[in-house]
């Protein structure tokens, strides 16, 4: 056995799959209790149930969510379906769009707000009072704001990561040791060479972090987004929507195994864009992997 | 020769220092405690200003003329004679740790003025900044050896004392003198600078200039009579107690699923950090299904947790756990592998050293997370109260959407705003508060 | 085993903190990259004796270090402590113990804890005081190296050079055999290091520990030591062992004197030499 086959069958990826494994099986198990509780063998669990105050026809909680098996089926059944594909584009495009317009704005935003103390005390303060206010609280306000639904979805989404990519752009430059900035000065460097040279690659890494972390924020707001204003075009059925809109029309649809496909595909399409951020970050930023 | 005292100008002192080299990039309101200080004395040409050997109490600063300055054999210079002029500094053996003692023979050349400072009471101002005053005394150091060719074992600086010994200031003394420090600093002015600003973009735009784009907004005057007013026209202001109400559940919720989450979080996050066995089993299902949009769960949890209110809580609950178990994690791996390892070579056991190492160790990590944790809970909550439920502040913000009632929608944003803040401030004040020897090091090493 | 236990008995603070290395080798990833860091290593450190061992970065010498201490495997070979057996065929990790403490370069002093909360530390955890006992004796300490006044700040509020003293002061309150320092110099300016070294040797003066002590910098390996083994470039062997006849107790002049630069030309051309090798073949520093 070479060097790698044993890595391979390693037992930490043994482990791994032995405990998704064991996941599935309970979820199964957990789903189809709707069945077999009604044996006689479970009377006692029925009873403790009812006792408790809980519905005895299936096991609480995870009684009600479909089985695996049934999720799968429903997910074949999607496949082929050219409204669910159409779902995923329009997801990517809105978190794309916003995420660029808070890199586009934020990353400057901070570096200005990190180099110049005046922009600082004028701007943060109002900036951190404002972010406290969910996103999502925005959408209201948004939808009268702007002319098209889109436009707002949007915007909300823009705030979600803007915020993130500001905060760590700031805490980045200011988490630069002070050292570097004593030593350029007695070195005798203008405040040019400063930024570009010690500001700007210092805080690369923290825009990273800000920009995988404002990734995550700006699917959650854009599925939720969807999920409120109804998906923005008004096509019915599950195309056009976006996957947040996917999701909610099959709950109103009464098709359950529907909403597992929808959440575990905007899960796969989260992770995606975070792989991909993650493979952009370590070419804008080689020294860090190195280390 | 009888040095002439005199009185010293400031401005030409300040002028003169900033010539020099240590004293080039320090800030003028150091410059002036420092030129207070200074003596001028004259010597005619010729004069003898010291020999090697003699006490070594001021250092001097050419205001105009020529030095001969000539190191004895003892400082190892490599270039031992140096000729000085205007804006050089020397006799810094006043400075120095270990040789109190000159080093060198300084003969004056020509008619020369002096500004001498004594090094000791030099010495005590630079305490008032230890900052500025690090970066002087390194900038002496580096003029030693660069200019006057004296190795580094010689060229030895006394260390400046910070003024503030932690074992002074505690607690509440901390909090106060930090409160001080920022009141007379330009930043609260700053503060209200910018607030003024986009408060009167807001008013300016909807009531004044009345721009297109704002048309259907409510201006900040509409909001905020409509706030204060004891009779509202839709029905919330602070006046009426519906408007508590909605705080009161919303904070509630957030409050049992922030609980919920940190109890088991923490420890989660703690494990899977410690133990690689754990982790391995655990981490792969956890890794599944965080990737999931906290609202994607949404009908489902509709579907699992037929009350509305446990479905919003459970929400709520997931997004924190799910920070807080993974900051929680990074926050343990973060701990230097040192600390472990001193801790087994101290003879400490395995459970010790998960006490006395792992978590504390950790714990800036952990905070770090349940602000995060503490922000994304109010993120799911208003979610959650959107979508679905009755009462709470994203209730509150959505039906007054639906409903058509506009100031009311601001009230509630303004109103989640100050009441996220106050809770993520809250979980801040008690990190800082548990994490004291953090607070005091970023305190005295300032930014 | 009998012979070492009777000359403990009848000297007891002569065989005290002896360590032996015996033919060590330490491969890491042996059924992948397979990298020889040690080869064949064998050296004999006298109780009570200051060995500094030189070598160029990456050259295995951490390693060394961290077979003794206990925190990595030796892959053959066996390490001795006192005629006992640290490391060995049947059990290639030591366990870390008290006995042999070590100080990290870039220093371990727990930042959460005071001062001396941190000195008083060891004895607490094995349980051999009370808290009260341990804090009383630690004051005692701490006070003996000068360090009074410290006690109640926080490692962070102090400078480095009072930092590495606390760290050496809580390693000697468990009356360790052996002590075991990583380049713990390294990251100090050279104003402090030169006060670091006299304060490393009083403490020796008054508690003769083994210090096994890795460094880069020769003149400090002189200044320090009794004897000075000079390590090749990865993998690492012994390729000259000095002997510094230069009596103890030594202060500053030392480095002025002609047998100093006399031992400092001898020794030169080998770790020159050797750091030649490393820089060629790339060597990271561990």
């Amino acid at each position: 056995m070479t060097a790698r086959t044993k890595v391979l069958f390693g037992s930490s990826l043994w482990r791994g799959a032995v405990s998704i494994v064991v996941f599935l099986v309970l979820w199964e198990i957990g789903s189809l209790s709707k069945i077999w509780i009604k044996g006689d063998a479970f009377e006692w669990l029925r009873h403790a149930l009812s006792v408790l105050g809980l519905k005895s026809a299936y096991l609480p909680w995870i009684g009600a969510v479909p089985a695996p098996t049934e999720v799968l089926h429903a997910w074949l059944a999607v496949l082929p379906d050219p409204g669910y594909w159409q779902s995923w584009y329009m997801s990517f495009f809105r978190v794309m769009l916003g995420f660029l317009a808070a890199m586009i704005i934020g990353i400057p935003f901070g570096l200005l707000l990190a180099v110049n103390r005046t922009a600082f005390g004028v701007c943060f303060p109002v900036f951190e009072v404002l972010r406290p206010i969910p996103p999502l609280a925005w959408v209201p306000a948004s939808i009268i704001f702007w002319p098209t639904q889109e436009l707002s979805i949007a915007f909300v989404t823009f705030l979600g990561a803007f915020y993130s990519i500001v905060i760590n752009v700031v805490g980045g430059a200011r988490s630069i040791d002070v050292r570097y900035f004593q030593a350029a000065r007695s070195m005798g460097s203008s405040r040019r060479d400063i930024f570009w040279r010690l500001i700007l690659p210092g805080t690369l890494p923290s825009i990273m972090v800000g920009s995988a972390v404002g990734m995550g924020i700006t699917w959650e707001v854009v599925v939720a987004a969807e999920m409120i204003s109804g998906g923005g075009s008004q096509i019915g059925g599950t195309s056009g929507g976006g996957l947040g809109f996917f999701i909610w029309n099959s709950y109103v649809g009464g098709s359950y195994e529907q909403i597992v496909v929808g959440m575990i595909s905007i899960g796969i399409a989260g992770f995606i864009s975070s792989a991909a951020l993650r493979a952009l970050g370590k070419r804008v930023t080689p020294w860090l992997s190195l280390r | 020769m009888e040095p002439v005292a005199g009185q010293v100008l400031a401005e030409q002192a300040i002028t003169i220092l900033k010539q020099t080299m240590p004293f080039q990039v320090a800030a003028d309101g150091l410059l002036r405690k420092i030129a207070a200080l200074g003596r001028r004395t004259s010597y005619d040409a010729r004069a003898v200003i010291y020999e090697a050997g003699n006490k070594a109490d001021d250092i001097y600063i050419i205001v105009s003329g020529q030095v001969e300055h000539a190191l004895e054999p003892g400082a190892q210079a490599r270039r031992p004679v140096k000729l000085l002029r205007q804006g050089d500094v020397f006799g810094w053996a006043a400075l120095l740790e270990k040789y109190p003692h000159r080093l060198a023979k300084a003969v004056s050349q020509e008619t020369t003025d002096i500004l001498r400072i004594n090094g000791e009471d030099l010495l005590r101002v630079l305490e008032s900044d230890p900052d500025a005053g690090d970066v002087i005394m390194s900038r002496f150091a580096t003029m030693i050896t660069r200019d006057y060719t004296v190795p580094d074992l010689i060229a030895q600086l006394r260390r400046i004392h910070r003024r503030m010994h932690a074992g002074d200031i505690q607690g509440m003394d901390l909090t106060l003198y930090r409160f001080r420090q920022w009141i007379r600093s330009p930043r609260p002015y700053l503060m209200l600078t910018g607030f003024a600003l986009f408060l009167s973009v807001w008013y300016l735009s909807v009531e004044v200039w009345k721009l297109p784009r704002f048309r259907e907004m409510p201006g900040l005057t509409t909001v905020i009579k409509e706030w204060a007013n004891p009779n509202p026209v839709y029905g919330l202001s602070i006046y009426t107690p519906e408007y508590y109400k909605h705080i009161w559940v919303s904070i509630r919720r957030v409050a049992e699923a922030f609980a919920l989450a940190t109890l088991l979080g923490v420890p989660f996050g703690l494990f899977l950090g410690w133990s690689k066995k754990f982790k391995e089993y655990v981490f792969p299902v956890f890794e599944l299904l965080r990737p999931i949009p906290v609202l994607a769960w949404v009908p489902l949890a509709i579907v699992m947790f037929i009350a509305t209110e446990s479905a919003v809580i459970y929400l709520t609950f997931l997004a924190a756990f799910f920070a807080t178990a993974l900051n929680t994690m990074l926050g343990v791996q973060s701990i230097e592998e040192s600390y472990v390892r001193a801790a087994y070579c101290l003879g400490a056991g395995r459970w010790q050293v998960f006490r006395h190492v792992i978590v504390p160790g950790a714990l800036p990590f952990i905070f770090t997370g349940l602000q995060i944790s503490m922000g994304v809970s109010w993120f799911s909550l208003v979610a959650a109260e959107m979508v679905s439920g009755q009462y709470g502040l994203g209730y509150v913000i959505n039906t007054s959407y639906t409903t058509v009632r506009y100031p009311t929608i601001f009230i509630g944003m303004i109103t989640l705003g100050i009441v996220g803040y106050t809770t993520s401030a809250l979980v801040r004040v008690i990190g800082d508060y548990l994490m004291q020897w953090r607070t005091r090091e970023l305190a005295l090493g300032g930014q | 085993m009998a012979a070492v236990m009777r000359a403990e008995a009848t000297q007891p603070s002569a065989i005290r903190g002896a360590i032996t290395i015996d033919n060590v080798v330490k491969i890491y990833d042996p059924d992948g990259a397979a990298v020889m860091a040690v080869d064949h290593c064998s050296l004999d450190i006298k109780a009570g004796e200051i060995c500094m061992i030189v070598g160029p970065s990456g050259c295995g010498k951490t390693t060394l270090l961290n077979a003794i201490a206990g925190f990595h495997e030796i892959t053959s070979g066996r390490i001795l402590l006192d005629g006992e057996v640290l490391c060995g065929d049947e059990k290639p990790k030591a366990e870390p113990g008290s006995d042999r403490i070590v100080v990290f370069q870039n220093g371990a002093l727990f930042p959460w804890k005071t001062n001396l909360e941190n000195v008083a530390f060891g004895p607490i955890m094995q349980g051999k005081l009370t808290k009260a006992e341990a804090t009383e004796k630690a004051l005692g300490m701490m006070a003996d190296a000068g360090l009074a006044g410290v006690e109640h700040n926080y490692p962070g509020e102090v400078s480095s050079g009072v930092r590495r003293r606390v760290e050496i002061v809580r390693a000697l309150m468990n009356n360790p055999k052996v002590l075991l320092l990583d380049e713990p110099y390294r990251a100090l300016d050279s104003l402090t290091k030169s006060v670091m070294h006299e304060a490393l040797l009083e403490i020796y003066y008054k508690n003769r520990v083994t210090i096994f002590f890795i460094t880069h910098d020769l003149e400090e390996a002189i200044f320090l030591g009794h004897r000075v083994a000079i390590m090749t470039t990865r993998p690492c062997k012994p390729k000259k062992i000095l002997a510094v006849d230069i009596p103890h107790p030594r202060d500053y002049s030392v480095l002025t004197s002609r047998r100093f630069r006399e031992l400092m030309e001898e020794t030169t051309e080998a770790v020159h030499e050797e750091a030649l090798k490393a820089f060629a073949a790339g060597e990271k520093e561990g």
